[in-house]
């Protein structure tokens, strides 16, 4: 197969900074599903970096990791929302600082 | 024109994932992160990996986007609450610096080239057997000292098997006899890595040859073609010529194809009647005619063929042709190529992941069950503060006095 004809090293740059960008979101944010969201731009930061070294090598296992993580993060998600929906129910707030029980 | 397309999609990524991290209101944030997605869809498309495009477009930007902005709907956690005292005030900066330097650091590693690109050395090629020897027993073919083909008969062909790259002496035995050498190969078998050999046996004046050929499996863009590839068996040496004459059309697909060579795979156009002529080289004297009526052309396949001929009882030789099918692979990280592997090398973690998938599914209906949780709370406010008057003795209702032991 040709060669790709952005390098492939811009691709996995641009994933870098997506990923700390969400790495950012969830140090910084205190709304839970914010930073649940940030967890999911990490993830497809990831996504995007293991497609690019897929196109590099022509070698298609990348593009099946990455069918793998879009699944487990869907699985992810469903029981991340269940979570912060019971939390919200005993607490009536999504706020990570109010989510401490032993110290006020 | 792809580096532009690059800078200004992955400038629009960037700065809808930092509006999702700033923007005050969760529902903007979940939409500019639906933006961010569609970015990333379209990264896929660059790199050939339309199957994820199509996954990344229906669950990411739609299944779990949906999801999201409906539990911030339900909990009505759109507007966010004013901000509080932080409870680590140096959290913030303490996260910007250490963002920086990562920053810094993995953008210095891609830029001075530090990433290591080099293709690695492909170590296996796939080989495959075929015998074109009539009026001979079924015969084995050794590469080194192991053997590739046992008891193989006239027009039959062995699956592709996989062997390591390298140099291999070739010997032919009849298969019933032993350790009957029928042919000793004086020139040897060459296995370059990642490609598709086909070893093809054919008779030659002096006995038999083993004719390598190199086949071209990758897919081809044009669904209305296929890949035609030619060896030269016949056994006056000459050099031929084949041409596309369908629908009167003359064209020269492979010119001067030696003996006991095999050609390039040359794409073809696929029509209903097709038509291939083999010629001597440099002469239009028909030698033999191929059609459609005789073999199968078929779309999207590999077709090798074998020229060969054979001598007839009154020692005039007929010409033959064996065609061989083989199939090709998908394109790159197209859904079929994808497919294929989920269910071959991957079916195990597969089905991990589906196992996965039914452990989440349970684990959110077992959290947010509701009956669930208020049975547990209350048992342990039972335990805590029982019904009133269970240690005491019980006595006769003071409002309504019924007198005992009467």
């Amino acid at each position: 197969m040709d060669k790709p004809e952005v390098a492939i090293e811009l691709y996995v740059l641009l994933s870098a900074i997506l990923f700390i960008l969400g790495a950012m979101g969830v140090l910084l944010r205190r709304n839970a599903i914010l930073i649940f969201m940030s967890v999911e731009l990490m993830l497809n930061a990831a996504n995007l970096a293991l497609a690019a070294f897929a196109r590099q090598w022509g070698n298609v296992d990348g593009h099946l990791m990455v069918f793998f993580v879009m699944t487990v993060a869907a699985s992810e998600v469903a029981v991340g929302l269940a979570l912060i929906v019971a939390i919200f129910r005993t607490k009536q707030s999504i706020d990570i600082d109010d989510l401490h029980m032993f110290k006020d | 024109m792809e580096l532009t397309l690059f800078i200004i999609v992955g400038a629009i990524a960037v700065a809808t994932a930092a509006m999702m991290l700033i923007s005050e209101n969760a529902v903007h944030s979940a939409l500019f992160l639906i933006v961010n997605f569609g970015c990333i869809a379209f990264f896929f498309l660059m790199l050939h990996a339309p199957f994820l495009a199509m996954v990344q477009i229906t669950v990411y930007a739609g299944a779990i986007m949906v999801l999201f902005l409906f539990v911030i709907m339900l909990l009505g956690a759109e507007r966010l609450l004013p901000e509080k005292e932080a409870r680590f005030p140096w959290l913030s900066p303490a996260a910007v610096f250490l963002a920086l330097v990562f920053l810094v650091v993995t953008s210095l590693t891609i830029l001075r080239g530090e990433i290591d690109l080099t293709e690695p050395e492909e170590t296996i090629s796939q080989v495959r057997v075929v015998n074109t020897l009539e009026n001979t027993e079924n015969v084995d073919v050794y590469l080194g000292d192991e053997r590739i083909a046992s008891d193989l008969s006239y027009r039959e062909t062995t699956d592709y098997q996989d062997w390591a790259v390298g140099r291999y002496e070739s010997l032919t035995v009849r298969a019933a006899g032993g350790d009957d050498v029928l042919y000793t190969h004086d020139r040897p078998v060459d296995l370059t890595g990642g490609d598709a050999i086909v070893l093809v046996l054919v008779r030659s004046s002096d006995g038999i040859e083993l004719v390598t050929g190199t086949e071209n499996l990758s897919g081809i863009d044009d669904r209305e073609s296929m890949r035609v590839m030619a060896i030269n068996g016949f056994h006056d040496q000459a050099a031929i010529d084949v041409y596309d004459t369908s629908e009167g059309r003359d064209k020269l697909l492979i010119e001067n194809l030696a003996y006991r060579e095999a050609s390039k795979g040359v794409v073809v156009g696929v029509q209903d009647d097709m038509e291939l002529a083999v010629t001597p080289h440099g002469s239009k004297a028909q030698i033999l005619t191929v059609n459609s009526d005789d073999l199968d052309f078929a779309r999207d396949e590999s077709l090798l063929l074998v020229l060969t001929d054979r001598q007839q009882p009154d020692n005039s030789w007929q010409n033959v042709v064996i065609d061989l099918q083989s199939d090709v692979e998908p394109s790159f990280g197209s859904p079929r190529h994808v497919g294929q592997l989920l269910f071959s090398r991957y079916v195990l973690p597969f089905e991990m992941v589906a196992l996965v998938l039914l452990v989440a599914m349970i684990g959110a209906i077992v959290l947010t069950h509701e009956t669930l949780g208020r049975r547990q709370r209350r048992i342990v406010r039972r335990l805590a503060n029982p019904p009133v008057g269970l240690d005491q003795p019980i006595v006769g209702n003071p409002a309504n006095p019924v007198s005992r032991g009467e």
